[in-house]
């Protein structure tokens, strides 16, 4: 390894015989002169033409209504508490929770896109985003819908698990969704349903384990590992603790 | 204040007729020396055009020469570490872009190495070659975009244009990598946000041919600028700071290594495999303008350098292999420090964290605020005329100096 250009100006290159007058600097400009002229423009007419960005470009998000369970990961996650979920009627009518995001607060970083647990939200290149009033920046889960949404726009999150890395199999990976579960502390949990009404694909089913000292059935919860996508929904609506995210590492 | 008051001689009794005498003249002599009637305050505030951001600089001037310095920042306050206290650990990447924006991946680089030495994770080894490429680009674009600042303020005008102009390739690279120009949020916690094998972006075919053109077109800017003696002969011989007070003064970067400190984080503390690449670590010692000018740009031809072998190393280790780690949520308690080379220096990371999914305090050590405070002693003796050009070459950045 050498330092190319430390070597060659060390002495300052100014005073060099070499420049040859002003031979030298004419040369390079006839050349940058015939470069220019042949060449295209490194710039575009902007609002006539757009420069070509990638699929994975992060512009404003963009939702898929009916693949999206209305989890509020992307909620959860937004660093600028810019989405909300909102109750919009789907496409029979029935009153569903969906993300609404003001584009306003937004600060592009495509985290509801990639802790997506459904890939329902995305990344979209729509960048012109200027509006004449604030209320008209607020994007409805209707608005959000982006129709040419392609493979590349989707962030998938895919981690490899620790014990996987350490144990030599590290080409494996697993979505966290898909591996974390919820774990119920049973001591502390007082059959109150909220979790099975908080849950957002129906995966908790309340099963009985027994009587009380009062004769009424103990309800815990039951996870179904197939259809549970991690949202922590449930944890947090426990009134007592009872449930936490046990992760596997 | 009594002691500093002046007795104005009577000027019109003077004009009158009135007799001078040699006390009133030594009297005011002596008085307006107490009150450095000479020397005049300038500022030079958050709305000049050589203040790259939002900072004021007043300089204390003697006739036409530079006798004392005084930074002021804080106009940028956001109340960043406070910030970071009250969000879980992700959710602070994004923020540590916003740190600085031109060194937003050095930053973010930086925290979630310091949460990963909190948990004792080694991460995998493709994700640390990702790393250093998208360092090292994040250093070339904010080289060149420091080399477009100078370019306006020595007048140079085409030098801004070109500059910005290769910079863009390096922004591009930035999107194909990310998917973002400037706030890139790429590196997390146990590795890096996604793959660089994407067939839709093509991230390493662009990367060698970014690499190949900016190999030529880094000497059309050396030529612009070391070949014409307007703009040399203001670099050359002024803001001389010696070795030792450099040192002293806590000077980092390219600053530092111009006045002859041989000390690169990248090579002799390496982090994440740079001790795995070959490069050099350009060293002058000269200490003055010029030097610092001549350290960045060959940085910048190393940067290129360093690019070539990750991305080969990245081929070689293949599609499959692990690229990111998944983590406990949850740091456990303790104390931990992490320093990396910036673009303009060495920042620094401490965290203390009590258990919980977010930091008990998160400190930042900004390079530009230890370099800017050092002004003083780089603008003492100078000119007026040279204040943008020795400030230039510190690199002013506010958002990570302000925090």
């Amino acid at each position: 390894m050498t330092m190319e250009y430390l070597e060659k100006y060390r002495d300052g290159r100014h005073k060099c015989w070499k420049d040859l007058w002003i031979v030298r600097p004419i040369w390079t400009a006839t050349k940058l002169l015939i470069r220019t002229t042949v060449h295209r423009p490194v710039t575009v007419l902007y609002p006539y033409e757009a420069l070509w960005n990638p699929d994975n470009y992060r512009g404003r998000p963009g939702l898929d209504f009916n693949k999206c369970v209305g989890c509020g990961m992307c909620a959860r996650m937004c660093p600028c508490a810019a989405i909300i979920l909102v109750e919009t009627p789907d496409d029979e009518g029935n009153p569903v929770m969906r993300p609404q995001i003001n584009m306003g607060r937004c600060s592009f970083c495509a985290y509801c896109a990639e802790y997506c647990p459904l890939d329902a939200m995305t990344v979209t290149p729509i960048v012109e985003l200027a509006e004449y009033t604030r209320a008209d920046l607020i994007y409805g889960p209707r608005r959000l819908a982006y129709e040419h949404t392609t493979e590349g726009m989707k962030v998938i999150l895919e981690e490899t698990l620790l014990s996987d890395y350490n144990s030599g199999n590290g080409e494996k990976r697993v979505s966290p969704f898909k591996v974390d579960r919820p774990e119920l502390d049973g001591n502390k949990c007082i059959s109150c349903k909220k979790c099975a009404k908080a849950c957002p694909v129906d995966a908790i089913k309340m099963v009985e384990h027994g009587v009380n000292a009062k004769g009424r059935p103990i309800l815990w919860p039951e996870i179904n590992d197939e259809t549970c996508i991690c949202c922590s929904n449930c944890v947090d609506d426990c009134p007592k603790d009872a449930l936490h995210i046990k992760e596997v590492l | 204040m009594a002691q500093n008051e002046c007795q104005i001689p009577d000027t019109i009794a003077i004009a009158q007729g009135a007799e001078v005498t040699k006390e009133m003249v030594d009297q005011y002599n002596a008085q307006s020396g107490q009150m450095d009637m000479d020397k005049m305050w300038i500022i030079m505030g958050p709305q000049h055009p050589f203040s790259h951001g939002l900072w004021t600089l007043k300089i204390c001037a003697d006739g036409e020469i530079v006798t004392d310095a005084d930074p002021i920042v804080g106009y940028l306050h956001r109340g960043w570490e406070k910030e970071a206290e009250n969000r879980t650990y992700p959710k602070i990447i994004p923020m540590a872009d916003r740190l600085c924006y031109a060194a937003s991946m050095t930053y973010t680089h930086l925290f979630c190495m310091t949460c990963e030495k909190a948990l004792g994770i080694e991460v995998p080894e493709k994700a640390k070659y990702i790393r250093i490429v998208a360092d090292e680009i994040n250093r070339l674009q904010s080289h060149l975009m420091w080399l477009a600042a100078v370019g306006t303020d020595l007048g140079n005008y085409t030098a801004f244009l070109w500059a910005s102009r290769e910079r863009e390739y390096w922004m591009d690279m930035n999107i194909r990598l990310c998917g973002a120009r400037l706030t890139t949020n790429y590196p997390r916690i146990g590795g890096v946000r996604n793959d660089v094998f994407d067939e839709s972006t093509r991230f390493l075919r662009d990367l060698y041919r970014c690499c190949d053109h900016f190999d030529k077109s880094i000497w059309e800017l050396i030529n612009l600028i070391d070949n014409n003696s307007t703009f040399t002969s203001r670099m050359i011989g002024n803001g001389i700071i010696s070795r030792e007070r450099c040192a002293n003064l806590g000077i980092t970067g390219p600053a530092a290594r111009g006045t002859g400190i041989d000390y690169d984080i990248r090579r002799d503390d390496p982090y994440d495999n740079y001790d795995k690449v070959d490069f050099e670590v350009p060293v002058l010692t000269t200490g003055d303008s010029y030097a610092r000018y001549m350290v960045r740009m060959e940085e910048m031809i190393q940067s290129v350098k360093i690019i070539r072998q990750a991305a080969k190393k990245i081929e070689a280790l293949g599609e499959k292999a692990p690229y990111r780690l998944k983590v406990p949520s949850k740091i456990p308690a303790g104390r931990t420090f992490c320093k990396l080379e910036d673009p303009r220096g060495e920042s620094m990371m401490y965290l203390v964290s009590d258990g919980s999914d977010q930091p008990y305090r998160l400190k930042v050590r900004s390079p530009i605020f230890v370099n800017v405070s050092s002004s003083k002693d780089l603008l003492e003796g100078c000119r007026i005329a040279d204040v943008p050009v020795i400030m230039a070459m510190i690199d002013m950045c506010l958002g990570e100096t302000d925090r």
